[in-house]
């Protein structure tokens, strides 16, 4: 076990984005519960000491360093962070609950124009053309990316948190107040 | 023409602040009195005008009007001001009764879910990436420079390209309006002028063009320059401050016959 484990490590660091269990499996030839057994051994020593952790994202493994190295890392490589605005963060979660999502139904959820949010979240290569709905005009689909998970350290899709529509928020209580009597 | 003090006290004002009608007697199946009167119910909503034909009430207007002796434009005026208000009343029931409109007793349907339901899921979201940002993973290698120019150029930079065509552009007039659809001449074709254009001596770009010259046909001529030193067929060095073109000794790559 410590053979398979030290080559994970070796796979783990050269590899430039996330491994999924099938691939380390296939260039270690073991089996896939060999490297799922592996990967854990592996996160527990990683966690004891040294600098790197484990991290499950995108749907593969890859190597990242502790939080708390992130200012000395930061102040070494300084990176260039984009914050994303509120209504970039509002189209994105839209379109990972909604994916596969044309322009006009994204727009009818918020209620405003949003072609500029999707071109520049299309520029950061967090959401993606999918596809075409078969309706007249074939309107472009859009869906997240592989860097939207890896951006957002989101292993799969599935682990989004739920939303709520129950939500009793100032909107919800404007309409009530509105429409009850 | 009477005082105004006169015709007041002559004519009796309505409620309405207008001359009275004249005493026109009207008869019809479903009502029998004046026409000021008939104005009166109907605005009251005492007689159901649809009830009521008009026929009668207009000829009884008109022998009024014919068998008037003493010209009293007011009372006619009033009296006209009166049926025309029946007229244009009935004339509206007439009409087809629009399908009522329904009644707003239930929120309008929204799409759902509505985007101040993933309130929760930005939030989420919104810590996710904060705590994203707090690790690093090994780069990927960087991409090619979007500005880095194709091929090698030694020590012509885009900067003295770009210096080029900015001197050649200064020396261009000014371009007539054209009509629209006008065929839009093909890069190659332009690069086959360039290229007979170019000789084994370095030249400054803006020799080589014929002047006048428009914006659009310097810029024309600097993308078949362009595409010929990236098929090798022109070369370019830098000569003092400038860059100076000459057609490139090998020529190996012929000019693409389609190239747009």
């Amino acid at each position: 076990m410590s053979q398979i484990v030290d080559t994970l490590e070796a796979l783990l660091f050269v590899a430039d984005q996330p491994a999924t269990i099938k691939s380390l499996a296939g260039a270690m030839q073991v089996t896939e519960g060999q490297v799922e057994q592996g990967l854990e051994v592996l996160e527990a020593r990683l966690e004891e000491r040294g600098s790197l952790r484990l991290t499950k994202l995108a749907g593969g493994y890859q190597l990242a360093t502790k939080p708390e190295f992130a200012a000395v890392i930061a102040a070494f490589l300084k990176p260039q962070r984009h914050r994303l605005s509120k209504s970039l963060m509002e189209v994105l979660a839209i379109v990972a609950y909604q994916q596969p999502i044309t322009l006009s139904e994204l727009e009818q959820v918020r209620g405003v124009q949003s072609d500029y949010s999707v071109r520049s979240l299309v520029e950061r290569k967090l959401i993606a053309e999918v596809g075409r709905k078969p309706v007249p005009g074939r309107p472009v689909l859009y869906g997240t990316t592989q860097e939207f998970l890896h951006q957002f350290k989101i292993n799969d899709l599935k682990d989004l948190p739920e939303i709520d529509p129950e939500r009793d928020d100032a909107a919800d209580i404007v309409a009530k107040t509105l429409f009850d009597d | 023409m009477a005082p105004r003090q006169q015709l007041a006290e002559r004519n009796s004002i309505s409620s309405l602040g207008v001359i009275a009608p004249p005493p026109i007697h009207v008869t019809t199946p479903t009502f029998d009195g004046s026409l000021a009167m008939l104005f009166q119910c109907v605005r009251d909503h005492k007689v159901h005008l649809l009830d009521v034909p008009l026929f009668p009430i207009c000829e009884a207007y008109f022998f009024y009007l014919v068998n008037l002796d003493e010209a009293d434009l007011d009372e006619a005026a009033a009296a006209l001001t009166a049926l025309a208000y029946l007229i244009e009343r009935k004339a509206w029931m007439l009409l087809p009764v629009p399908d009522p409109e329904p009644e707003l007793d239930e929120p309008l349907e929204l799409p759902t879910p509505t985007a101040h339901e993933y309130e929760t899921a930005i939030e989420s979201l919104r810590i996710w990436h904060e705590e994203r940002s707090q690790i690093f993973f090994r780069s990927v290698e960087a991409g090619p420079d979007p500005y880095e120019l194709p091929v090698s150029l030694d020590n012509v930079s885009p900067g003295d390209l770009a210096k080029a065509l900015e001197k050649l552009l200064r020396r261009a007039k000014p371009e007539s309006i054209k009509p629209l659809g006008k065929p839009r001449k093909s890069l190659s074709e332009q690069m086959r002028i360039v290229l007979q254009t170019l000789s084994e001596d370095w030249r400054h770009l803006e020799d080589m063009i014929e002047e006048p010259f428009t914006r659009y046909e310097a810029v024309y001529w600097f993308l078949a320059l362009l595409e010929l030193i990236r098929l090798g067929q022109a070369a370019v060095r830098v000569e003092g401050e400038d860059v100076v073109f000459a057609r490139a000794s090998r020529n190996s790559t012929p000019v693409p016959a389609t190239a747009e």
